[in-house]
């Protein structure tokens, strides 16, 4: 995995982790504008990325479309991917 | 629906009960902080310190 793909991979992560956190938040004030103006931001910004990431390097999930052939399953798995030094 | 709960009441004393503030959403870190945090909030951000950890006898990890 090249550099390129692991930021964007990195990015997808740290995007995800604010929706988390908002959803969590907004489940017990969910009037709260700010928070929801934040949660729909990243969670838009969460999608786009994964959208970029699937068109470059093939699905993330196995929820999503595929060129032949079936791409879910080629390497690196997550767990193969080295963060140690990121 | 509890009418039939029982506690042991040996010792005299009240039953604990918690009381938690409602968290206002203020300033939030960015994401790249946020995910090596563990958490959105600045107000949440709480690591352990080693003193802590020695305290707790490393139990934690």
């Amino acid at each position: 995995m090249d550099r390129d793909q692991m930021d964007l991979l990195v990015e997808i992560m740290e995007e995800h982790f604010v929706v988390l956190e908002t959803a969590l938040y907004l489940d017990n004030q969910p009037d709260d504008q700010n928070a929801l103006r934040l949660h729909n931001e990243s969670s838009r910004r969460y999608h786009q990325l994964l959208e970029m990431y699937e068109t470059r390097y093939g699905p993330l999930r196995n929820t999503s479309m595929s060129d032949y052939p079936w791409g879910y399953v080629d390497d690196p798995w997550p767990w193969d991917v080295d963060f140690t030094n990121y | 629906m509890n009418s039939n709960y029982q506690t042991s009441n040996n010792c005299n004393k009240q039953l604990a009960r918690c009381y938690v503030p409602i968290q206002v959403m203020n300033r939030v870190y960015s994401s790249r902080e946020a995910l090596r945090r563990g958490t959105l909030f600045p107000e949440l951000y709480r690591p352990y310190t080693p003193a802590e950890k020695e305290r707790r006898g490393n139990y934690y990890g």
